[in-house]
């Protein structure tokens, strides 16, 4: 299994541990991520498009036309990434004018590109190329009584239009990979709400209100941690927890791991691999209940 | 026969090149598609922040209320979560149609409700064009409220916390082949002032 990998600004820095956690768990399934030679800014779900629409068209085209060149599916971890650029190859692909705008300016560039690869969320690939059953065969410390609530955000699943792999309101490829390492899986009525996104750096406030609930939604179905797929949504549940509790005079005290990082201990792996020093909210209560030492941060 | 005047009230503010500008974007081209049932308003995790909501921002386009529209919290607020349009029963992509607004609002220089955000598409679509790349760090110092100590002293701390949890990468990542980036910008950049 060998995908063309955007990895994406976030996971170069504030996510890094997500790179590492999803690096250390395709060494145990096999799966192959080569990296896009000099991948860009995938044009940002809004921050650009806003901004000039056909230029963020052309940052996702100046990606697709390196991609098509190594004749493999583009695979990535974050899920504003993911959308991007799938919205970009429809949004080419159904209008033919503006298709002809943005071969202008990539063509001034010196490229070309078709817009015809297809894009990938890694966690599709983790549950229709791998399967739940090959993630079962490989754990070695099952998560018995470790109770999780996934939390998929919104770009992964929506909208359908775009491209989906899962249901748009009742997604379950992040329960069945919960439920493959042995943990338990919760449903709850949030778990495609919006965290805010960036909201976080304009209007912190509005972005705050938002993910108090998704956060409180989870406390109250008694989650031992939640585990999401997307950098923004883990950076506003994780690092911005301690401004919610805050502003709300709440105790919320909830680790927030990506999905990857679950399954890496489960696998087994060592956690400075996982990058597990690196989450903000402690995970010490979760790690203590499975038994696995946290690391200090380890430099990458 | 007494006449019926419709729309007495929005007929004065009222602007008829805005739906026609409006249904010349790519979303926009599929507004007059709705059908007001306000399911996107319902749906919307971010309502209880704009002073219009989705639904009501929509039916304002096609009554040509640019003013209005332009200058409402609602086109800056919507984070683009998409709930919204995964419920529309006719598909219509409200976000970028959201997203045209801010385009419109910016280029308009329409004073925003929320002040932070033209920057915020600005200082990022500028880092972008500097690197290829994002750089969060310098997104963030770019947005701060310089004029305010306790923000600048807040921000401080965050920054040093996020670096103690690796989460801050230093040097910027950059594109090798700058020269790619130079000329999509320049390119893009060119095409749209020539429509303006």
């Amino acid at each position: 299994m060998k995908y063309a990998y955007f990895p994406g600004c976030s996971v170069e820095a504030s996510a890094h541990e997500y790179g590492m956690s999803c690096m250390a768990v395709n060494k145990v399934l096999g799966i192959e991520l080569v990296e896009i030679p000099d991948w860009n800014c995938c044009g940002s779900i809004d921050a650009v498009h806003a901004y000039n629409p056909e230029l963020s068209l052309s940052l996702s085209a100046r990606n697709f036309s390196i991609a098509e060149a190594m004749n493999m599916e583009i695979v990535t971890l974050c899920s504003a990434c993911f959308f991007t650029l799938s919205r970009a190859s429809k949004m080419l692909h159904e209008d033919p004018n503006l298709k002809g705008a943005v071969d202008k300016i990539i063509n001034d560039a010196g490229l070309k590109f078709t817009g015809e690869v297809k894009v990938r969320h890694y966690l599709d690939v983790l549950i229709n190329d791998v399967g739940p059953s090959k993630i079962a065969e490989n754990v070695k410390v099952p998560l018995k009584g470790l109770k999780v609530a996934p939390y998929y955000g919104c770009l992964l699943v929506r909208p359908p239009q775009v491209r989906s792999f899962d249901d748009p309101e009742h997604p379950k490829s992040m329960d069945r990979i919960i439920e493959a390492v042995g943990a338990q899986s919760l449903d709850y009525p949030d778990k495609t709400r919006c965290c805010g996104a960036s909201l976080a750096l304009t209007d912190e406030s509005v972005m705050l209100e938002m993910t108090k609930d998704v956060l409180l939604s989870a406390k109250a179905i008694g989650a031992d941690c939640i585990v999401t797929p997307c950098p923004m949504c883990h950076f506003n549940l994780d690092a911005k927890q301690e401004d919610v509790e805050g502003r709300y005079d709440l105790k919320i005290d909830m680790p927030i791991l990506y999905f990857t990082q679950l399954m890496g201990i489960a696998f087994g792996l060592d956690p400075k691999e996982l990058g597990l020093g690196r989450n903000v909210v402690s995970l010490k209560k979760i790690l203590d209940k499975i038994k696995t030492p946290i690391p200090a941060v380890a430099k990458a | 026969m007494e006449q019926v005047q419709k729309n007495t009230i929005m007929n004065q503010k009222a602007d008829s090149t805005f739906l026609v500008e409006m249904k010349k974007t790519a979303a926009g081209k599929r507004i007059l598609d709705c059908i007001q049932c306000g399911i996107c308003a319902g749906s919307c995790h971010a309502r209880f922040a704009m002073d219009y909501s989705p639904m009501q921002i929509i039916k304002m386009v096609q009554l040509g209320l640019k003013d209005d529209v332009l200058s409402s919290s609602t086109i800056w607020i919507c984070a683009s979560c998409y709930t919204c349009t995964s419920r529309c029963p006719r598909g219509i992509d409200i976000p970028l149609i959201m997203s045209s607004l801010k385009n419109m609002a910016m280029e308009n220089k329409v004073p925003a409700k929320i002040p932070t955000k033209p920057k915020f598409h600005k200082a990022f679509t500028e880092i972008v064009g500097k690197y290829g790349r994002m750089h969060e760090p310098q997104l963030q110092v770019k947005l701060m409220k310089k004029t305010s100590p306790k923000e600048v002293l807040n921000n401080m701390l965050f920054g040093v916390e996020m670096f103690r949890k690796g989460k801050v990468k230093v040097t910027p990542s950059r594109v090798k082949h700058s020269k790619d980036i130079e000329a999509i910008f320049k390119s893009a950049q060119k095409k749209e002032e020539v429509q303006k």
